[in-house]
């Protein structure tokens, strides 16, 4: 057993972060927790939207969670 | 399952901060003897939960400090720019490159749920033979040998339990799939 992933499952789970995403809760947020938020939702990328937002992974998980966007993994 | 049961995994930072927050946590210390934790990892957790898990763990020696040394840190630094050099690849980032370095040098689990490093691992003939799972592959495992509590009338609970600890989703494709796998392997015989 082993992790795949096809390009095109790329697509789906970047639909599904948007259309999760609570979009009022992201656009009340500081500008740079607010444009983190964003490049997660575009991207699923943890690590580079918790360098983005200035803050640990976890806290950026944290706060990944509070604005109802979905880990698609 | 593959024949040889593995000993060992490396899990980075976004596979163990959603997996800290599942109420079934501990099978992973069934799985293995000891999963390796980067040091940078120990940076990236703030919550008192998160920490007194990971503390309480290394102390029990179900987890263990991994110390990057300079020739891993080198070949982690190729994968990243192996994976930027490809406009068909998601970019790797170096934590989650390093876990790729340990796994082929060690033949560690990679522990992940980083896409961009499960991509880049299918497509690079020297990464391809590393065992990658995501909590989705490590759940189905524990399921498998029975370390998890399975009904086969609700084979999908332990997955949906993760998922909403973790407010994580597992593609449905991917989990019909292992949803498949388990009926056919422990269902068929009950």
């Amino acid at each position: 057993m082993r992790a795949t992933v096809k390009l095109e499952d790329l697509e789906e789970a970047r639909e599904i972060r948007r259309r999760y995403a609570n979009w009022d809760y992201i656009r009340k947020q500081p500008p740079r927790i607010r444009v983190a938020l964003e490049y997660y939702v575009e991207t699923g990328d943890l690590y580079v939207a918790s360098r983005i937002a200035g803050v640990t992974i976890e806290e950026f998980n944290e706060l990944r969670i509070k604005a109802g966007i979905p880990n698609v993994c | 399952m593959s024949a040889r049961e593995p000993e060992f995994a490396i899990a980075d930072t976004c596979f163990l901060i959603d997996w800290a927050r599942y109420r079934h946590r501990d099978v992973l210390f069934k799985l293995f003897k000891t999963v390796f934790v980067p040091e940078t990892i120990l940076r990236e957790v703030k919550s008192e939960n998160t920490i007194a898990w990971i503390a309480s763990n290394l102390a029990k020696g179900r987890l263990t400090l991994y110390t990057e040394t300079a020739d891993v840190v080198s070949e982690a630094t190729s994968i990243v720019e192996a994976s930027k050099r490809s406009p068909h690849l998601i970019s790797v980032e170096l934590p989650e490159a390093v876990c790729l370095a340990v796994g082929r040098r060690r033949g560690y689990v990679v522990l992940t749920e980083n896409r961009g490093l499960i991509l880049f691992s299918s497509i690079s003939s020297d990464y391809r033979d590393v065992a990658i799972w995501r909590a989705l592959e490590v759940i189905a495992m524990a399921s498998l040998k029975e370390l998890l509590e399975i009904e086969c009338s609700d084979l999908e609970a332990r997955f949906k339990e993760y998922e909403e600890d973790t407010k994580h989703l597992f593609p449905r494709r991917d989990l019909s799939r292992v949803v498949e796998v388990l009926r056919v392997e422990l269902c068929r015989s009950r």
